[in-house]
């Protein structure tokens, strides 16, 4: 594979994703038109006579034609411009890029909680074959797939927060930078180490629980699990489907035939040859996980983008509507265009095909 | 208000108030199924929805009475506990910190702790002054407000008129400033002036406006002219009101914190740290709560109420709203047109059955459009007897037989409204010469039809809420039942006339009345099915001491350490 030629895959690839992101755009922009619900309701006063709401229509840019108004929304796209909620009072994109921070970090949360379960439990479960960590593997799968996460936020909720009160029912308390941010800053080394030293662990113990970064884990943790749980089976299934034909290959007889050490052919050889199809599906998974949290932030009220197009959509706050969908679309393709370039990476056929 | 009350200061008197309104706590009820009023619920959501909209008042003029913070009992109270945080979890964030620019009861709740009006209402609904010292009627269309002395903003600056009076004009004049979504919450009002070298505002309404006191002891909040107007000020984010508490921090649709504002004019909260946070889904506002996370929540389903009894942390308290639940029935369509048929519709109903079953009992009968203990409503009218004989009867007289209607419904925007709905459906249905279905609708959609101004869009048939917390026959009747009403399903020539009647009537007795009469009318031609008055359902924390209010407020002044 050359430079050029992964330089002009992924080009091609960016572009493409342009146009997605267009289409998404031009979707979500003429879904207001099919939908009930006129905006001008939720604003104007509800005395407000014909000749107000005509005003306020106006205002709204909503007495233009369509392709006008089309026109100038992608227009101010280009410049960034979601457009003025009214409802909100505030920038749609201002508005939806503050709440996007809490949704990424609780879906890079989930893939991480996922991708740290699931792979070496697929493993395990291809290379321990019908044995009983292979059935618990297969059965976990089989349940974490099962499970309506709405359903197992509720219970985690119940069990781990209100019954053992060892998590926050809710909320995100502090956002993961500035818990990073202040811990470094009153972290204080000389007294971990001191109290250490004294074997004063419940001291430690204290300390280190009150720390911001804790907050923060403390609170994303349910719902991280929440939200990875079905992921998780999805990739332990993967992994464990693809282990297991890769182990059956005839390279990895002849790597045993000359004589390799076993976890050099495991996971050298079959793991990343298995690995290929499990970053696509991760890849796949973070962009759905980005749109797909609205369950999962609403049982934890946690502030992200589902919680502020739930809120949007009642209450036909269309600009935010509107702005939250194509950040959501256009954060699919990004990370669709980023596993593209990684999967050129491992494997350079598809650069090639 | 009474001599007696004046013993009293203003925290007193608010929190005994609250406990004298009939409050309902709950606890130890066992919760039985049943459903939620979902996200958005009967806390009003965040939408100008007729549920929200209100007006009204007792058209009482001016009284000079002394404040209850003018007493000695009121500089006497106890020393404020040094920290005593508090948290309140609504359904939803505030989706802005400007008092004049929003339509929503959870936004209300939050700006209300951090800026105040001249008047304000007990838990009750009694009318008291606030910002105010005194207020009186001083011609048919002007009223006058004596401004108190000694208030300052969360900036330091004093309060004057003239922070007054632009209050009332940035409201109802758009060339002030902006145009406010709350212009028809003063109704009629025009204008305020500052009184030429007195420290009063005259407030200008187009006509008598006999409830004018009344929406001001409701809305209009008092900013600061000057800071509105500075260049580096954005009411949607800042505040600067004269309220017990001043703005902390705020996180944009994830959090407010206030604390306690020691220079306030009254005796301080005792209140120290005022958190809100939003939790749209019940449970977990119920889970918040029992963890301690939380100390009051809204909306709380009737399959949580066991959940919160059955706790040591935390109890259920219950209030009888200012909000009616009614079905709505358009009176220039068959077969809504015949009076006859509305009344069989309304013997066609087992409320009793309703409120007892679907409702646990959170919920009153009502038989007329104007509440208990609101001015104008009729304590001699009595809800519809369930009596299906008698409706088929009055539908055979109709000459409807075989009407075939459908009953349009929101799901989850007021408690257990879909499940209303299916129950009046299915009565209705039962009777051998009508059959009903039900069709259940996407409230903002159904919102939209019913508050677009133009009766022809509204459906036939609809279940709907009305909140009024203005305690006032009048702005329930005029906007729902009269005939250029902005939300009206009904027209009928005596009911405008004695609507005109009542509010070009400056007598208190006589234009109460008026309106029982009118009352009673709108009892006979049955323009709606009359329901259930909604009931709002708290969870709160045992460590504070705290009373649910009728107008839904939730008022942390008023809040104190349980003994």
């Amino acid at each position: 594979m050359t430079t050029v030629s992964l330089g002009r895959f992924l080009l091609k690839r960016a572009v493409q994703g342009l146009f997605v992101v267009w289409g998404v755009v031009t979707v979500v922009f003429l879904l207001r038109f099919i939908t009930p619900g006129d905006p001008v309701t939720f604003i104007a006063p509800l005395d407000a006579s014909q000749e107000l709401r005509r005003q306020i229509a106006a205002e709204l840019g909503l007495n233009r034609p369509i392709y006008v108004q089309y026109l100038d929304y992608l227009w101010g796209l280009v410049w960034g411009d979601m457009g003025y909620s009214y409802i909100s009072n505030t920038e749609a994109g201002a508005r939806v890029f503050a709440r996007l921070p809490a949704t990424i970090e609780l879906a890079v949360a989930a893939t991480v909680v996922a991708v740290v379960l699931s792979i070496p439990l697929g493993v395990v479960s291809a290379t321990r074959r019908h044995q009983p960590v292979d059935y618990g593997a297969t059965l976990f799968s089989l349940v974490g797939i099962s499970t309506p996460n709405f359903w197992l936020g509720i219970m985690l909720v119940l069990v781990l927060a209100v019954q053992f009160g060892f998590f926050p029912t809710s909320q995100r308390g502090i956002g993961f930078l500035p818990a990073i941010g202040q811990t470094l800053a009153q972290f204080d080394v000389g007294f971990v180490v001191g109290r250490l030293l004294e074997l004063q662990l419940f001291d430690v113990w204290k300390y280190l629980t009150e720390l911001p970064v804790t907050t923060w884990l403390a609170h994303i943790t349910l719902p991280a699990i929440t939200l990875g749980t079905y992921f998780t089976a999805l990739i332990t299934r993967l992994t464990r489907s693809g282990m297991l034909e890769e182990l059956g290959e005839a390279y990895i007889r002849a790597s045993r035939a000359k004589g390799l050490p076993e976890s050099l052919v495991r996971y050298k050889h079959a793991l990343r040859n298995t690995l290929a199809p499990v970053v696509t599906v991760v890849g796949l998974q973070l962009g759905t996980l980005i749109g797909g949290a609205v369950i999962t932030e609403a049982v934890f009220a946690w502030p992200g983008l589902g919680t502020e197009l739930i809120r949007a959509i009642n209450l036909r706050d269309w600009p935010i509507i509107q702005g939250s969908l194509i950040v959501i679309g256009a954060g699919f393709v990004i990370v669709n265009t980023l596993v593209d370039a990684l999967q050129a990476y491992l494997d350079p056929r598809v650069v090639a095909d | 208000m009474s001599e007696e009350d004046s013993s009293l200061d203003r925290r007193s008197f608010v929190k005994l108030a609250g406990g004298a309104a009939a409050s309902v706590t709950i606890a130890g009820c066992s919760g039985n199924g049943g459903d939620t009023p979902t996200e958005g619920g009967d806390d009003g959501g965040d939408t100008p929805t007729p549920t929200e909209e209100s007006d009204g008042g007792d058209g009482g003029d001016g009284m000079d009475t002394a404040t209850p913070t003018e007493t000695e009992a009121g500089t006497a109270t106890d020393e404020p506990v040094e920290e005593f945080p508090v948290t309140i979890t609504q359904g939803q964030p505030p989706s802005t910190l400007d008092p004049h620019d929003h339509r929503e009861t959870p936004t209300d709740t939050v700006v209300l702790h951090a800026y105040e009006g001249v008047l304000a209402r007990s838990p009750g609904g009694e009318i008291f002054e606030n910002l105010a010292t005194s207020f009186e009627r001083v011609e048919p269309g002007v009223v006058r407000f004596d401004i108190r002395e000694g208030v300052q903003f969360h900036n330091g600056d004093d309060l004057t008129p003239r922070d007054v009076a632009y209050s009332v004009n940035r409201i109802v004049d758009g060339s002030v400033g902006f145009e406010s979504p709350q212009s028809d919450q003063l109704a009629g009002v025009t204008g305020a002036s500052v009184v030429d070298g007195e420290r009063a505002v005259e407030v200008e309404s187009d006509g008598l406006n006999p409830v004018v006191f009344s929406l001001f002891a409701n809305y209009c909040d008092v900013m600061q002219r000057s800071w509105v107007r500075a260049d580096d000020t954005e009411p949607a984010t800042q505040m600067n009101g004269t309220g017990p508490f001043q703005l902390s921090s705020y996180e944009e649709g994830v959090q407010v914190v206030f604390e306690r504002f020691d220079g306030y004019w009254d005796d301080p909260a005792e209140v120290t740290e005022l958190t809100f946070l939003g939790a749209s889904e019940a449970s977990t506002r119920v889970n918040q709560l029992l963890e301690g996370e939380t100390d009051i929540v809204v909306n709380v389903p009737p399959q949580e109420i066991s959940r919160l009894s059955n706790s040591d942390a935390a109890s259920v308290a219950a209030e009888a709203s200012t909000r009616i639940i009614y079905n709505g029935m358009r009176y220039d369509v068959e077969p809504f047109s015949d009076p006859q048929f509305r009344r069989a519709m309304n013997y066609a109903v087992d409320l009793n059955s309703i409120i007892e079953n679907v409702l646990q009992t959170f919920g009153d009968p009502t038989g007329q459009p104007t509440l208990e203990g609101f001015v104008g409503h009729n304590p001699d009218v009595e809800p519809y007897e369930y009596d299906p004989d008698q409706a088929e009867q009055l539908v055979s007289e109709s000459g409807f037989e075989g009407a075939e209607i459908e009953l349009h419904t929101p799901n989850g925007r007021y408690l257990r409204d879909f499940e209303i709905a299916q129950a009046v459906v299915e009565q209705i249905d039962s009777l051998s010469n009508v059959s009903c279905e039900v069709n259940q609708r996407d409230f903002g959609a159904l919102a939209g039809e019913l508050t677009d101004g133009d009766i022809t869009t509204s459906p036939h048939f609809y279940l709907i809420g009305w909140g009024n917390a203005t305690f006032d026959a009048s702005q329930t009747i005029i906007p729902l039942l009269t005939s250029d009403g902005a939300v009206s399903s009904y027209s009928n020539e005596e009911v405008d006339t004695m609507m005109d009647n009542a509010q070009s009537e400056d007598d208190r007795e006589e234009r109460d009345s008026i309106l029982q009469e009118l009352n009673a009318l709108l009892h006979d031609q049955a323009p709606w099915i009359f329901l259930n008055r909604q009931y709002s359902v708290y969870g709160s924390s045992e460590r504070i001491d705290w009373t649910p209010r009728a107008d839904e407020r939730i008022d942390a002044y008023a809040i104190s350490p349980a003994e």
